[in-house]
């Protein structure tokens, strides 16, 4: 697909390469010295987390610590920032670390000149709103808490500047919709705070869900997601057919973060975040991120047809609906939300336009934007801290009780409407003469300067109403404070960003200059137009629709002041409330998930099972339906006579299993376990000993858990259905669970049928056979195969079993039983009044004594099983054992114990401490992996020698066997922490209304 | 099929019969369990096996592994002394068990208690 120029710059500008890159790992000379340089950028990103980190574990009250923190780090990161511009002069610095480098994911900082200005911003404008903080934010609210979620929301801004990876890029994007969550969020006390926070977080996330989709397309079609590379594939990726998508899901995060229309309403929404947040949020970062983005992406992505349409047209409806919102607030901070916006929507446009030119007046007016837009928010914090009130109808005259902010306040004011000498005046006049610039010549292009001029003069009518109602007039009547001059540290930063939109503004050629020209170069590249940062250019067009701007705007205000003053809400767009398209969409995904749930949900297992079961059932028959069943051409063995026996009885055993499982749960568990041994034997029968021995002590500790539970259901009791039979539904929902039983049980068979008179084939085991010992050192290949070749795997399986383990017991501790199974057992009972019939004898003791010789033999017992699961583990790498069959030995152990002296007896001379129990085994087993690293092999490689120990003799010795032991005291920890949870219900106290006092 | 092609016939023939013998013991007391009727009859007849029956077949393993590797192998004394051991735990269970099931219940053909 050829590539559409609309403003016959486009051929230039893509073929644009981006400026040369000095890598860490380039040129043999300065190497060293620019991989230093390159380095700092590690330590300016990890900067601010750091920082936020130290904040947190300040105690609630250390308002004063928690500023320093947050000052100093803001204020070193900046001097390091500024520091590193030198280094720019010969390209970006750039820092890598391999992570994932076959997934093209490596973490990658990137300092060209758009990152550096950015950076600056986000740290000088950073460090001048923490100071303005630490005065604003009172001393009762949590300030260190505060300055944390600043200074994490700082990093990942920094993060996200500095991104070399597009998928990194993402990651920090996604990270300041966090930390805007948290910092909006901050007075969470606060409803309004709370809904805003929250839409914030929804709109701009899901933003970044599209942005992260449309980076993956574009990492698709680049094949790399690292950003130099993606910048010198402009072309690929502007004839690639997956154009149009990503640029859509690309725009569509750009637009959610920058809030420009249709999703500007979260914005004014944030404002109910403290003054300080939106301050930092709303002028330097945050919103600048989808600005920044585009900017990043603009020699990529930009420069089609479809760019212009769709910037440009939602820079302009944004600009416009904004600036014409905000004439019509009477909030100060919805005032200048809505001014944002509107600013916003400016800049996209003139990114949208498409030519060089536009992208440098883009550049410059954010950073403009940037200054006079941050010493608005805290001048109208101060208005609210001082005055008490932000509402602009209740304000006035209050230039008379703080000279300094007013002025101040004024001229950032008038740098907003674009008055001459002020920074965005300059920034204003590029605009306008890239509006009366044709580029496209579409009705948008003929258009653009009545509609620039037009939303510059509202834009000028809220900048001096802002100032007129706030700051001039009669005295304030009934603010609920006496207003006065705020203190001097919260005006000092208002200060020195005037300062700068003055300076600026009269000398914008050799104070921004230079810094706007690196920024400009690393975006533009070969590209960069010729302009004239000069202030005067002579009596031209952009300066004739400048003053019919600022006259328009000016004679607005005194025409329709107090029509404004009176007015509740913007006429026109007043009727399109976003927030409640917002509710509204929410209400609907939340209301379409309960009605799922409704349908497809139940509370009841058994349908869940059934389903399961169902399902998976179904799909393992979908492939015989598609190629037909048939068997394999292997010869049939002489079945052992024996054998079929065996299988006959476990058969029957299972079978009668599902037949009492209803209502003699103890005979089918018996059963069960029954099924299980002959599966055992099996495993004897066909030489597979390991398999065995784990299938058997498996078999022992499920039977005697499941023992123990079936203490606590209640009982079931045979139906009496009124007819004598039962009603024709529960009929069939047994005849179909019996079918789906029936269905799966026959197909499994086949299947295993099928499978089994086919060849082996070549398969892995060859592969396990040959190299255990020779590279595993185990003879038994089973075992190697669990803690060497696949111990990934093990580790996997130990730590779902830790999580099973720890579930069980959560779920457990809360278990209260049904009443009926509350009371002591039947026989206990009996045993107890016998008991207390008795002379001489005491509750309990028939309890302890009637089983006197088995309890003790059973006691006996414990070491001998100890010994015989260590030697199982220490065994386990040549001959059948190995860490899980230890574990469950070493559980099985314990088992005996609990059920031959009881819980109390027990618990009083051992410690079983199941919890630590399981970590340490976790921790044992990642050790051992993690061992592998100093030695310089991967995770979890092995290592085995033998040793000869006197006495004993030659003994093999293996780094897996440690792996095997952790394995061990976690099987160990798991297990217990069942049983103990299992136990523990018969000697916890029932509620009370389940017993009736006793004496104490 | 022979197992073990290196095992002397004296060795053989003893092993046989030892084995043999153990088995048979084993079979006698499983024919008990089926004929006997009550519950506490049928307690007795399985121990022939897990006694005389195991000692019979663990002879005849120690002396077919001790002939076989020309050196004693007897580490299946701790199978004897363990199963030894462990057995009287599981009837005394069971017994303990039927005793007080049928206590509960009234059944004339009790074992009396006699304390």
């Amino acid at each position: 697909m050829p590539i559409a120029c609309p403003n016959g710059w486009g051929r230039e500008c893509t073929d644009a390469a981006p400026p040369p890159v000095k890598r860490n790992t380039a040129p043999p000379g300065d190497t060293e010295i620019s991989a230093a340089t390159a380095d700092l950028l590690w330590v300016l990103l990890a900067l601010p987390f750091a920082g936020s980190l130290l904040a947190a574990l300040l105690p609630a009250r250390a308002r004063n610590a928690a500023g320093l923190v947050a000052g100093g780090t803001a204020l070193v990161g900046a001097l390091l920032t500024a520091l590193l511009y030198s280094s720019l002069a010969d390209g970006a610095l750039r820092a890598e670390i391999a992570w994932l480098p076959s997934l093209g994911l490596d973490l990658v900082l990137r300092l060209d000149g758009l990152a550096w200005i950015f950076a600056f911003l986000v740290l000088a404008i950073g460090f001048l709103v923490v100071v303005y903080a630490r005065y604003y934010m009172s001393p009762e609210d949590p300030v260190p808490r505060f300055f944390a979620f600043f200074l994490a929301f700082m990093g990942s801004m920094l993060g996200l500047v500095l991104s070399g990876n597009l998928v990194q890029l993402v990651f920090f994007w996604e990270l300041t919709s966090l930390f805007s969550f948290l910092l909006i969020g901050y007075w969470h006390h606060n409803e309004t705070a709370r809904k805003g926070a929250r839409m914030a977080l929804i709109v701009t996330a899901a933003g970044g869900v599209c942005l992260l989709v449309g980076v993956l397309l574009v990492g698709k079609i680049v094949g790399s997601y690292d950003l130099d590379e993606v910048l010198a594939a402009g072309d690929l990726v502007r004839s690639s057919e997956l154009y149009l998508p990503a640029l859509v899901l690309i725009l569509l995060g750009a637009f959610t973060k920058s809030a420009q229309f249709p999703f500007h309403f979260w914005l004014p929404h944030a404002m109910a975040a403290p003054t300080p947040v939106s301050a930092y949020l709303h002028s330097a970062t945050m919103v600048k991120a989808g600005i920044f983005l585009m900017i990043r992406l603009w020699p990529v992505l930009a420069g089609t047809d479809a760019w212009y349409l769709i910037v440009t047209t939602v820079g302009l409806a944004t600009m416009g609906i904004g600036a014409w919102a905000a004439i019509f607030q009477q909030d100060l901070k919805g005032l200048l939300a809505y001014s944002t916006i509107s600013h916003l929507g400016l800049i996209t446009l003139l990114l949208g336009l498409d030519s060089p030119l536009a992208a440098v007046a883009a550049i410059f007016h954010t950073l403009n934007h940037a200054t006079f837009k941050a010493s608005l928010f805290m001048a109208a914090g101060i208005i609210d801290h001082e005055a008490g009130t932000r509402d602009l109808r209740r304000l006035s005259g209050l230039y008379r009780f703080m000279p300094y902010t007013a002025t101040l306040a004024m001229v950032a004011a008038a740098a907003m409407a674009g008055v001459p000498l002020l920074n965005g005046f300059l920034s204003k006049e590029m605009f306008l003469a890239e509006a009366l610039d044709t580029h496209s010549g579409t009705p948008i292009d003929a258009a653009l300067p009545y509609l620039a001029t037009a939303a510059l003069a509202l834009s000028v009518l809220y900048s001096v109403r802002f100032i007129h109602q706030a700051f001039f007039g009669p005295p304030p009547v009934g603010l609920p404070k006496q207003p006065h001059e705020a203190p001097f540290w919260m005006r000092v930063p208002i200060e020195v960003l005037v300062l700068a939109c003055l300076v600026v503004g009269t000398l914008p050629a050799i104070t921004v200059g230079p810094f706007l020209d690196t920024a400009v170069r690393s975006v533009l590249g070969s590209a960069t137009p010729a302009y004239s940062l000069a202030i005067w250019h002579g009596f031209n067009r952009p300066l004739l629709l400048s003053l019919v701007a600022l006259a328009g705007g000016g004679a607005g205000y005194l025409i329709f002041r107090e029509r404004l003053n009176a007015m509740s809400g913007a006429p026109l767009i007043g009727r399109f409330k976003g927030r409640k398209g917002f509710d509204a969409v929410l209400a609907s995904i939340v209301n379409t998930a309960r009605a799922l749930e409704r349908r497809l949900g139940t509370v009841r297992l058994q349908p869940q099972l059934k389903l399961l079961a169902a399902i998976a059932c179904l799909a393992a028959f979908l492939p015989f339906g598609r190629y037909g069943y048939s068997l394999g051409d292997a010869t049939g063995t002489i079945a052992d006579p024996g054998f079929v026996v065996i299988w006959l009885v476990g058969g029957a055993c299972a079978i009668g299993a599902a037949w009492q499982a209803k209502y003699r749960r103890l005979a089918a568990l018996i059963l069960m376990a029954g099924a299980g041994l002959v599966s055992c034997i099996s495993f004897v029968w066909l030489s597979a000993p390991d398999l065995a021995l784990t299938q058997l002590l498996v078999e022992t500790v499920t039977t005697v858990l499941l023992l123990l539970g079936l203490r606590w259901l209640p009982k079931q009791r045979p139906d009496v259905w009124p007819a004598g039979r039962p009603p024709l539904a529960v009929r069939l929902r047994r005849g179909s669970d019996l079918l789906i039983a029936i269905a799966a049980g026959c197909g499994m068979a086949l299947i295993s049928y099928a499978v089994m008179t086919r060849p082996l084939g070549e398969s892995l085991s060859t592969f396990f056979l040959e190299r255990a010992y020779a590279e595993g050192g185990g003879r038994n290949v089973v075992n190697v195969i669990l803690v060497d070749f696949r111990a990934l795997d093990t580790l996997g399986e130990i730590a779902v079993l830790a999580i099973v383990g720890v579930t069980v017991f959560s779920l457990l501790r809360r278990f209260r039983p049904a009443e009926e199974s509350v009371r002591a057992p039947e026989q206990q009972l009996l045993q107890n009044a016998a008991d207390e019939a008795r002379e001489g004898r005491r509750v309990g003791d028939t309890l302890t004594d009637y089983l006197l010789v088995p309890r003790i033999i059973m006691e006996w017992l414990f070491p001998f099983i100890i010994v015989f699961a260590l030697y199982l583990l220490v065994r386990g790498h040549d001959l059948p054992g190995g860490g899980f069959a230890a574990g469950v030995t070493m559980s099985i152990a314990l088992i005996l114990q609990y059920v031959a002296s009881g819980t109390r007896s027990v618990e009083a001379r051992l410690r079983v401490r199941p919890l630590s129990w399981i970590g340490v085994g976790l921790l044992v087993a990642t050790a051992t992996g993690a061992g592998a690293w100093l030695f310089g092999y991967p995770f979890l490689t092995s290592w085995f020698d033998y040793a000869e120990l006197p006495l004993i003799g030659r003994v093999p010795l293996a780094s897996a066997l440690v792996f095997d032991l952790g394995v061990f005291i976690l099987v160990v920890g798991a297990t217990a922490l069942m049983l103990i949870a299992l136990a523990h219900q018969s000697i916890r106290t029932p509620m009370k209304r389940a017993r009736p006092a006793e004496p104490s | 099929m022979i197992q073990a092609p290196d095992l002397p016939l004296w060795a053989s023939l003893l092993v046989a019969v030892l084995l043999l013998a153990g088995a048979a013991v084993t079979l006698t007391g499983s024919l008990g369990l089926l004929r006997m009727k009550s519950f506490y009859d049928r307690v007795h007849p399985p121990t022939l096996g897990s006694s005389l029956g195991m000692v019979l077949v663990v002879a005849a393993s120690i002396l077919c592994f001790s002939v076989l590797r020309s050196r004693p192998s007897v580490h299946e004394l701790l199978i004897a002394f363990f199963l030894t051991l462990t057995t009287p735990v599981t009837f005394m269970l069971l017994a303990r068990a039927a005793l007080y099931r049928d206590r509960m219940e009234g059944r004339e053909d009790v074992p009396h208690d006699d304390a």
